[in-house]
């Protein structure tokens, strides 16, 4: 008994494999469209998706730029941007996506962020039947690349390339001369900071900002109190919808960092400057503004 | 001579505490120094009397349940401490001592939960029950936590678990003094016990004969040594670890009398964190370890150490 369902799952196998290659010898001559996503997975479509379930807020924000909002059937409990993303249903938080709530929506694509766990998940909705697409978004680079596959998969081809000449041009822009010195604190016990490895830094690189913790490679580190008070940056950017002052601004220990002391602290709303996104340019100008209006 | 060395070593890792950090604060300036004033001598107070605190009631609670595994946090504090922050980032309670207030109160939430439940059915702080009691509790609050965490919407509530897993980045004269005026109390309880702990550790029934008042003796140290690590929770988050090996240490160095044990665990753990706590600062610098894992790097070779040495002889 055990045998014979080893074979036939071995069979199965050998199926899969003959229609992969199969698959492989036929690339997108009957209308099908194929590309290569950042798990190296090659993804195949027969006809442009038309039901999609986005699971990362940057990914719905790109469909919409590109006009394939329209053909969302599903996003994440913070896709909240553009304003027409929250009539589309919700398939909770998305981390990890939750398998049933997604298929429920029976869409013919799921773009996931290419990350550890959502792997896995990819497996799980291909068994499905459903097709997925992994793609990286942590740095500006990656934006222009997600948005030219997408505009493949949705065949929206024309509209997603000059958005992605737009990113990528704002990726290739020189860094503004800094005149100002930030420091990015997005948690305060223990304080934790943004480093070289991420899209903020980047960000403040464009807008003539410098990051002061610049030289740690990583996106996001554990720092001393002492540290960014020896760093002494100008401001203190904090990614937040409201403006009232973060808690730790009234703890005696902070009051060494002369910035947090002195309360320069600029809020950045998460929903422009949380994540990579069709508004990259928006936000560089953004931030450049409110450097420029700091006293 | 070995406690002139514990004092000496004491002195010294203060000292290096305060001297040496990521900052670069030249020797002459130390004195004016805003940093070294409000960062580093608070924060190297704060680490030594945590560490110290934790070993204190670590000799305590191992006392009491005759256990060697026992550690602080066992009797569900981390638990509940644990319920506590994230409970007071998901309700966004204001003010910036909401966190470490709502840690204290959900440690000894907790506390008083695995107390009463250790009196059930006259069982009187039976070991066995309280160590049950402690799994169970700390079970519960880590399922409502992790309930919490997966319900809530706060981005921030990942982040409440950094801050759990311990670090004296909350440090500053304050906390100090909050600390200053509310350990004492359990210290002396727990210091006032040493001789009837000394009987317990014979059994409960001999302890009973000899003329120790076993029942209200239970009872004291396990509100001094829980009330202790929940006042160390507040300030500092669940730090593993010290609690647990630093009474095996000085068991091993100083013999067995909890007369002597008592003040050289309270300078071995404010050693081994304040130590633990400036490496964390510096070997990585400008990044920084959590504490919890400097600690373990640090406190496991010199107990394996000790361990090979009594073994042999």
């Amino acid at each position: 008994m055990r045998r014979w369902a080893h074979r036939t799952h071995l069979v199965g196998l050998l199926t899969l494999a003959v229609a992969a290659c199969a698959e492989k010898e036929r690339p997108a001559s009957k209308g099908g469209i194929a590309v290569t996503d950042d798990a190296g997975r090659r993804v195949t479509l027969a006809a442009p998706a038309q039901r999609i379930v986005s699971l990362l807020p940057s990914f719905t924000e790109l469909l919409f730029a590109i006009g394939a909002g329209d053909r969302l059937v599903g996003r994440t409990a913070w896709c909240d941007y553009p304003p027409e993303a929250l009539a589309v249903p919700s398939v909770g938080d998305g981390m990890p996506p939750n398998v049933e709530a997604v298929a429920a929506r029976r869409p013919d694509l799921v773009v996931l962020y290419h990350s550890g766990q959502n792997v896995p998940a990819a497996e799980q909705f291909e068994r499905l039947g459903i097709r997925t697409v992994l793609l990286d978004l942590n740095l500006l680079e990656d934006l222009g690349p997600a948005a030219r596959r997408l505009g493949v998969l949705t065949a929206r081809r024309p509209a997603a390339d000059s958005l992605a000449r737009v990113m990528d041009s704002v990726a290739s822009q020189p860094p503004a001369p800094s005149t100002r010195s930030l420091a990015f604190i997005v948690w305060d016990n223990p304080p934790i900071v943004i480093g070289a490895g991420s899209y903020l830094d980047r960000l403040a690189t464009l807008a003539g900002a410098r990051n002061v913790f610049h030289d740690i490679s990583s996106p996001s580190a554990q720092v001393a109190i002492e540290t960014i008070a020896a760093r002494d940056p100008e401001f203190v950017a904090v990614l937040s919808d409201s403006t009232g002052a973060p808690r730790y601004a009234a703890r005696p220990e902070w009051q060494v960092v002369r910035a947090v002391q002195r309360r320069r602290f600029l809020f950045l709303p998460g929903q422009l400057f949380g994540r990579p996104g069709p508004r990259v340019a928006e936000a560089v100008r953004e931030l450049r503004r409110r450097l420029g209006t700091a006293p | 001579m070995k406690y002139v060395l514990l004092a000496v070593t004491a002195l010294v890792t203060l000292a290096a505490a305060v001297l040496l950090g990521p900052a670069d604060v030249p020797l002459g300036d130390i004195v004016a120094s805003p940093i070294v004033w409000q960062l580093r001598l608070p924060r190297a107070v704060l680490a030594f009397l945590v560490g110290g605190a934790l070993g204190v009631s670590g000799v305590g609670l191992q006392a009491l349940v005759r256990n060697p595994l026992a550690d602080p946090f066992l009797l569900g504090l981390s638990g509940g401490a644990g319920l506590g922050a994230v409970a007071a980032i998901a309700l966004n309670l204001p003010g910036p001592w909401a966190l470490p207030l709502a840690a204290f109160v959900g440690a000894v939430g907790a506390m008083a939960l695995v107390y009463r439940l250790g009196l059930i059915g006259g069982a009187e702080l039976d070991p066995r029950v309280l160590l049950l009691a402690g799994v169970a509790v700390g079970a519960f609050a880590a399922a409502v936590t992790t309930a919490l965490v997966s319900l809530a919407e706060a981005t921030e509530l990942r982040n409440a678990f950094l801050w759990l897993w311990g670090g004296f980045s909350g440090a500053s004269w304050t906390t100090v003094l909050v600390f200053v005026v509310y350990a004492p109390l359990p210290l002396v309880v727990l210091a006032a016990a040493a001789r009837p702990l000394d009987l317990l550790a014979l059994g409960e029934e001999p302890a009973r004969y000899l003329g120790a008042d076993v029942r209200t003796l239970k009872r004291l140290v396990y509100l001094a040594a829980s009330l202790l690590t929940a006042a160390a929770v507040a300030v500092a988050g669940v730090i593993g670890f010290v609690g647990l090996i630093v009474p095996h240490l000085c068991r091993l160095v100083w013999g067995r009398l909890h007369r002597t044990l008592f003040p050289t665990a309270f300078l071995a753990g404010g050693i081994l964190l304040a130590a633990a706590d400036t490496l964390a600062r510096t070997v990585v610098a400008p990044r920084e370890l959590p504490v919890g894992i400097v600690t373990a790097l640090l406190g496991v070779p010199v107990f394996a150490f000790l361990l090979r040495r009594w073994t042999v002889s």
